[in-house]
C-alpha cells in the first residue's frame, strides 16, 4: 500500500522532541546486555581457522592432532559439515542477491576464508588449537583487481553466476537519446574516478551463541541487523522448519549495514553446538572483522556528460564496475541501486548507465551505509564542480540550476512526492553567504604560507526503503495493558541509533499516551512479527508507519472501550496523554488504566493490533558545506568546518537525527581522507586488518559541524512525513572534501582516500 | 588471548633472578601496553610476565640544576606530562609526552617502558636522544649507565643482556639557552602512532648556535641522529637557509622504509618538512 493521504496538520506532544531514549541509563552504567555478554553453562568456545592463501582447492586437511588436544570438543571442516549451497544476503522477496556460498568449500577465495572451526572448552585452548589443524593446498592462480578478474581466460572464482567472474549480468539503464545529447552540447567532461575499500569498523565484533535444546530446537544470539533472515537462512540450510529456529538480538554495537549478511561463523556456531550439544559461542577479533566482515565495494568509474553553455546537462554517459571479492553478498544490489543513482541527483534527460560487479580473490565487499551511491554520486558531483570550473560558474550556482527537483522522477522510477534538495542548497548558499565566501581573497595567511583554505559543496538523495529491489513490509504489533500502559512489539533491530526509542515516541504520539507508558519489546524471533531487517534507512520510514497504523486501531479500541464505559458515542470523546476525556466536557474523562481494567463484572480488556505496511519509498536529500585547510608542505587535509543542510521531512527525535548526521559525516571524512582497508595486490593478504593501521577519525579530528535539519519535504508514506536519515550524511560530504581541496590547491582528485601524499604528488606535478 | 604466568616481583633482584630462572619467553610487566597487546595480538610469544609495579624505589622523580631530571622505571608518562617542571623546561618531552595514545594510555604507559619496547616509531625516544639522556640499568653483578643513542641495536631491540632492567632514566638539565621541540607526524590528532618524529634540542650564544642535536623517529631501524646535518648548522645563526639545507641533508641521512603507513619517499620529505619546522619552533623558546 502506498499511503498518498496529504500530511496533516497537527500539533505535537511526543514526536519531534528528544525524548530520553530508552535505552540511555543501561548504556552508561554498562547494565547493557550485548551478545558477548551471554555465559552459559558448559558453554565451549568456538574459533575458525583462516587460510593464509587467497586462491587454493584443499588437498587434504588433518585435524587429528588439534581433536586430540586437551579441552577441545569438535572440529569441523567441508568433509563433515552439510553441504548447502546458499545466499550470502537472503534478502527475502528480492532478485538481488547470489547464491554462492558454502558453510565451507574444498575450495579458498580469500586469503583470511574459513577453513575449518574448533570448539573448546576456553578461547585459548580453541585458537591455540587452530595451529594444530593441518591443511594442504593446491595454489590457484589469483586476481585481486576487477579489471584482471574481468579479461578472458582469468582464473574463475566460482562456477556458479554469468561467468567471466561476474556477480551478475551488466545493469544497464537507458533514457533518453545519449548521442544526440552529445551532439548538441557545447562541451563534454570524461573522467575516470576510484573509489577504496573502506570498511565500517563497528564498534561490537561479529559475535553469536548457539544451544539446542532437548527438542532439537536452536536459540541463536546474534548481532544481527536482519534476525529474521538470520532465522530463514539457518533454518534452510541446517533444515529445520521456523519453528525450530529462534534467533536473538538485544543490544548491538553498530553494523552501518554490514551486519546483514549471513556470516559463515553464523553456520559453523550453530553446528558446533549441535555436534557437541553444548552452547558455543564465537566472537570475531578485531582482525576478522575486517578479514571476515564486509566493507564497502572498492569501484572504478568512467563518466562522460555533456553540457551546454548556459550549464544544461544534456547527456550522461557512465560505467561503473564494482568489486565484490570472493563473494556475492551484496554485490547485485548495491550495483542495481548505486547505478540507478546516476539517473538522477543533477537531471539530465539522456543517460546510459552500465553497472558490473565482478569477483576477486578479495574479502567480501556487502551492504555499507551508502550502499553503492556514496561511489557513483562522489563521481557525479566532482565532475559538476569541474563544469563549473569550465564554464567560470560558481559551482553553487550550476549545482543549483541542476538540482533534481519537483516532476522528476526517483532512481526507482517512481515520482518523488517531497524534493528538497533545491531547498537544502540553497539554505545553505544563504545561512553562509556562500557568494562572498566562494568571491572571498584567496591569498594566504602570512602568518601560515604553506596552508590553503578550501571550500566546497557535495549533494545527495538517498532513498529509504529498498524498493523496488525489494517489495518490502513493515510489521508491528501494539498491546494495551490493563494499567494503561503500551507494549510494542517489533521486529526492527538496534543497532544503536536509537530506533525504538522512534517508534515508541510513534506509539504514544499516535495513541496519546505517555512516552513513559511504551514499552518496546524487541529481538525476538518467536515472539514479535516479521521483520524484514534494518537497513535501506527505512526503520523509522517503514516500521514507523506500521507501528503507527497499529497504535491508531488499538486507539480506537480504546476509544471505543472508554465510550462504552462513559456510556457515550465513541465519537464525543479524545484521546490524549493517557486520558479520555469527552470533547465537549473535558472535566468528564478517565485514565486510559480505568478505561482498560475490569469493573462492575466486566474483565480488563485485550486490546492488541497489528499494523502492516508495504511501502514504496520516499527520498531524503542534503547538501554538505565544507571548509578544509591543506597543508602545502606535509600534504595533511584539516576538515574545517561542515555546515549539513538536510531535509528529512519530518523529524521524529531531533538530537538522534543530528547523531546520525554527525556519525555519518565522521564516517564519510574517514573514507575520503584516511580509511582504507588495503589488500596486497601480489599475494591477497590483508595489510591493515586493525584498527592501528585502519585509520578512522576520532573525535580530537572531528571539525565543527553545524547540522540543519530541513522539514520541507515531507513524504506521506513516512509517519506525519519522516522520511530516512541513516545512510544519507556519508555521501554528500565525500565530494564537498575533494571540490573543497580543489578550492584550496586548484588540484582535482578523482578517488579516495586523497591521501598526503597524493597532495603532495599533484601539487608537484602543478608546479612542474 | 594466549595464556601465560603471572609473577610478581618483590624486589630489583627477584625480577632479576625470575628472568634468568623462567627461561626465555618471560618478559618484564611495567604498565603492559604494549606487553598485553602483543601477547593478545599474537606478535610475541610469552611464557611468563613478571610484574614489576610492585618494586620499591622505581617510582620517583628528581630535578636538579647539574644532574637534571631523573625518574624511576614505573613513572607513568602521564605524570610525567603534568609535571609543571617538564612543560616549562622541557618542551620537547611534554610534547611526545602529550602525543602518546590517549589519557587512558598515558596513565598506564611509562617511559621507560617506551624506550625497552625499541620501536623506531615510539614517540619518547626522540627527544630523550637529542637531549642526550642516560639510561640506568641493575643487573645482579653491577649498575651501568648508558647514553640513550647507544641503548639501541635495532627494531624492539636493545643493549639489555638477559636479567639485566632498567630502573630509569636521566635527562640533563635544561639551561637558559636551551631550544627544544618534538613534532610528531601522522594522520591523526589522537591515538595515532608516528608516521615521523623529529626532535631537536639546540643552544643558542648572541645568536649563534653553539650545539643542536636532531634525532629522527620512523625513518629507520632505530630512532637516528642527523649528524652531517647537526654539523652544517653549528656556528651558523640557523637562518632560512642553512636550516633549509641542513633539513636536506638529513632527508639524506635517514633510512625509511615503506609501509601501510606511508611510503619511504614521503617519510624523507616529511623529515625536510619537519626539520625546518623543529628547528624554528625550539628557536621561539627564545623569541
Ligand atoms: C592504544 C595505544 C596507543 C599507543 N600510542 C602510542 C604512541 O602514540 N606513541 C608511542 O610511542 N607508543 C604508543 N603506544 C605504545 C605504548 O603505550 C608505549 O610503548 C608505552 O610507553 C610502553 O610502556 P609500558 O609501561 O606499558 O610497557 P610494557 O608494555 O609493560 O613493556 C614494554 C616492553 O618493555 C619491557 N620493559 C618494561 N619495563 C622494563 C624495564 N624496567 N626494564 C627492561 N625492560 C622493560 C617489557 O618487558 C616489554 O618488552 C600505544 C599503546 C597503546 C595500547
Amino acid at each position: 500500500m502506498n499511503m498518498t493521504t496529504p500530511i496533516e496538520p497537527r500539533e505535537f506532544k511526543i514526536v519531534g522532541k528528544s525524548v530520553k531514549r530508552d535505552d540511555v541509563l543501561e548504556k552508561v552504567t554498562g547494565e547493557a546486555q550485548y551478545t558477548g555478554d551471554i555465559k552459559l553453562p558448559g558453554m565451549l568456545h568456538g574459533k575458525i581457522k583462516r587460510a593464509a592463501i587467497a586462491h587454493a582447492r584443499i588437498k587434504s586437511i588433518d585435524v587429528s592432532k588439534a581433536l586430540a588436544y586437551p579441552g577441545v570438543k569438535a572440529v569441523l571442516t567441508h568433509e563433515t559439515v552439510p553441504r548447502v549451497l546458499h545466499y550470502g544476503s537472503p534478502h527475502p522477496r528480492s532478485a538481488s542477491c547470489t547464491k554462492d556460498q558454502y558453510i565451507l568449500d574444498d575450495k579458498v577465495r580469500f586469503w583470511g576464508e574459513g577453513v575449518a572451526a574448533v570448539a573448546a572448552i576456553s578461547e585459548e585452548i580453541a585458537d591455540e588449537a587452530l595451529d594444530l589443524i593441518e591443511v594442504e593446498y593446491e595454489a590457484l592462480p589469483a586476481v585481486f583487481e576487477p579489471e584482471d578478474a574481468a579479461q578472458p581466460g582469468a582464473p574463475l572464482i566460482h562456477d556458479v553466476g554469468p561467468g567471466g567472474n561476474l556477480v551478475l549480468d551488466p545493469v544497464r539503464v537507458n533514457r533518453g537519446d545519449v548521442d544526440k545529447g552529445f551532439a548538441e552540447a557545447d562541451f563534454v567532461l570524461e573522467g575516470t574516478f576510484a573509489g577504496g575499500r573502506p570498511h565500517p569498523a563497528y564498534m561490537e565484533p561479529n559475535v553469536c551463541v548457539a544451544d539446542w535444546d532437548g527438542s532439537n530446537k536452536l536459540t541463536f544470539w546474534t548481532s544481527t541487523q536482519t534476525s529474521f533472515m538470520v532465522r530463514g537462512i539457518l533454518a534452510e540450510v541446517l533444515g529445520l522448519p521456523l519453528t525450530k529456529v529462534r534467533v536473538l538480538v538485544d543490544h548491538m554495537g553498530g553494523g552501518f549495514g554490514a551486519k546483514q549478511d549471513l556470516f559463515q561463523h553464523e553456520f559453523l556456531c550453530a553446528l558446533l553446538a549441535k555436534e557437541t550439544r553444548r552452547p558455543v559461542k564465537m566472537e570475531f577479533t578485531r582482525h576478522e572483522t575486517f578479514v571476515a566482515g564486509r566493507s564497502r565495494h572498492p569501484c572504478k568509474i568512467w563518466l562522460k556528460q555533456g553540457f551546454k553553455n548556459d550549464g544544461t546537462l544534456v547527456a550522461r554517459d557512465m560505467k561503473l564496475v564494482y568489486d565484490s571479492g570472493a563473494y556475492g553478498s551484496h554485490g547485485p544490489g548495491v550495483t542495481i541501486v548505486g547505478t540507478t543513482a546516476a539517473t538522477s541527483l543533477y537531471r539530465c534527460e539522456n543517460v546510459r548507465l552500465e553497472g558490473r560487479c565482478v569477483y576477486t580473490n578479495t574479502p567480501i565487499n556487502g551492504a555499507f551505509r551508502g550502499y553503492g551511491v556514496v561511489q557513483s554520486y562522489y563521481a557525479l558531483d566532482i565532475q559538476m564542480d569541474e563544469a563549473a570550473e569550465r564554464l567560470g560558474m560558481d559551482p553553487a550556482e550550476l549545482k543549483l540550476k541542476n538540482v533534481v527537483r519537483a516532476g522528476d522522477i526517483a532512481p526507482s522510477g517512481h515520482p518523488i512526492i517531497g524534493h528538497g534538495l533545491e531547498i537544502c542548497l540553497q539554505h545553505g548558499i544563504d545561512v553562509l553567504d556562500w557568494k562572498a565566501l566562494w568571491n572571498r581573497d584567496r591569498t594566504p595567511d602570512p602568518k601560515r604560507p604553506h596552508i590553503r583554505t578550501g571550500w566546497g559543496i557535495g549533494c545527495e538523495m538517498h532513498g529509504s526503503s529498498a524498493y523496488p529491489g525489494i517489495k518490502e513490509q513493515g510489521n508491528a504489533t501494539v498491546k494495551v495493558n490493563e494499567d494503561g500502559t503500551v507494549t510494542l512489539l517489533t521486529g526492527a533491530a538496534g543497532l544503536g541509533t536509537g530506533a525504538h526509542t522512534a517508534l515508541a515516541q510513534i506509539v504514544a504520539e499516535e495513541l496519546g499516551v505517555r512516552f513513559e507508558d511504551v514499552g518496546v519489546i524487541h529481538g525476538d524471533t518467536d515472539v514479535v512479527p516479521w521483520d524484514i531487517g534494518a537497513f535501506a534507512s527505512h526503520t523509522t520510514y517503514l516500521v514507523g508507519t506500521a507501528a503507527k497504523m497499529a497504535a491508531g486501531k488499538v486507539r480506537a479500541a480504546v476509544l471505543a472501550r472508554a465510550a462504552m464505559k462513559l456510556q457515550v458515542a465513541p465519537e464525543e470523546i479524545d484521546l490524549s496523554e493517557g486520558k479520555v476525556f469527552l470533547i465537549a466536557e473535558p472535566d468528564r474523562c478517565m485514565t486510559v488504566s480505568e478505561a482498560m481494567g475490569p469493573s462492575r463484572g466486566i474483565p480488563a480488556a485485550n486490546i492488541v493490533a497489528n499494523g502492516t505496511y508495504e511501502p514504496t519509498k520516499s527520498y531524503s536529500f542534503a547538501a554538505h558545506f565544507t571548509e578544509v585547510d591543506v597543508d602545502t608542505e606535509t600534504g595533511l587535509v584539516e576538515v574545517k568546518r561542515v555546515v549539513p543542510v538536510h531535509d528529512v521531512g519530518r523529524v521524529i527525535h531531533p538530537i538522534a537525527a543530528q547523531g546520525q548526521i554527525e556519525g555519518g559525516i565522521q564516517q564519510g571524512i574517514g573514507h575520503t581522507l584516511t580509511e582504507d582497508y588495503v589488500i596486497d595486490k601480489k599475494t591477497g593478504r590483508s595489510l591493515n586488518a586493525g584498527l592501528v593501521d585502519y585509520k578512522m577519525p576520532l573525535s580530537m579530528d572531528m571539525p565543527d559541524i553545524e547540522t540543519i535539519i530541513l522539514e520541507a519535504a515531507p513524504d506521506p508514506g513516512g509517519p506525519w512525513g519522516a522520511k530516512g536519515v541513516g545512510e544519507d550524511p556519508i555521501i554528500a560530504i565525500g565530494p564537498s572534501i575533494a571540490n573543497a581541496i580543489h578550492d584550496a590547491i586548484g588540484v582535482r582528485f578523482h578517488h579516495y582516500p586523497i591521501t598526503p601524499e597524493d597532495i603532495l604528488k599533484a601539487l608537484r606535478e602543478k608546479g612542474a | 588471548m594466549r595464556r601465560f604466568d603471572y609473577h610478581r616481583a618483590e624486589t630489583l633482584e627477584h625480577a632479576s633472578r625470575l628472568l634468568a630462572e623462567l627461561g626465555d619467553d618471560t618478559f618484564l610487566f611495567n604498565g603492559g601496553t604494549d606487553l598485553l597487546v602483543e601477547i593478545r595480538e599474537r606478535l610475541r610469544r610469552v611464557r611468563n610476565v613478571v610484574d614489576i609495579k610492585q618494586i620499591p624505589g622505581l617510582s620517583d622523580i628528581t630535578y636538579d640544576e647539574t644532574r637534571g631530571l631523573t625518574f624511576g622505571a614505573l613513572v607513568t608518562v602521564g605524570r610525567l606530562e603534568r609535571l609543571p617542571l617538564v612543560c616549562q623546561r622541557y618542551p620537547n618531552l611534554r610534547a611526545a609526552f602529550a602525543s602518546l595514545g590517549s589519557i587512558q594510555v598515558r596513565n598506564r604507559a611509562t617511559v621507560v617502558g617506551n624506550i625497552c619496547r625499541a620501536s623506531p616509531s615510539a614517540d619518547t625516544i626522540p627527544p630523550l636522544v637529542a637531549d642526550g639522556a642516560f639510561v640506568h640499568i641493575y643487573s645482579r653483578t653491577n649498575m651501568r649507565v648508558v647514553p640513550i643513542a647507544e641503548f639501541f641495536t635495532g627494531p624492539g631491540r636493545t643493549v639489555l643482556a638477559k636479567g639485566e632492567i632498567v630502573t630509569g632514566i636521566t635527562v640533563p638539565p635544561a639551561g637558559d639557552t636551551a631550544g627544544k621541540a618534538y613534532i610528531k607526524h601522522g594522520r591523526r590528532k589522537a591515538m595515532e602512532l608516528s608516521t615521523v618524529g623529529v626532535a631537536v634540542s639546540l643552544s643558542m650564544e648572541e645568536g649563534v648556535c653553539c650545539d643542536i642535536r636532531i634525532a629522527l623517529g620512523a625513518v629507520g631501524a632505530t630512532v637516528l641522529r642527523a649528524p652531517q646535518a647537526e654539523a652544517m648548522l653549528r656556528g651558523t645563526r640557523l637562518d632560512a637557509s642553512a636550516v633549509r639545507s641542513a633539513a636536506d641533508k638529513a632527508m639524506e641521512e635517514c633510512t625509511p622504509i615503506s609501509n601501510v603507513r606511508a611510503s619511504a619517499d614521503y617519510r624523507r620529505d616529511m623529515v625536510g618538512v619537519l626539520t625546518g619546522r623543529a628547528i624554528k619552533q625550539a628557536l621561539e623558546t627564545f623569541a
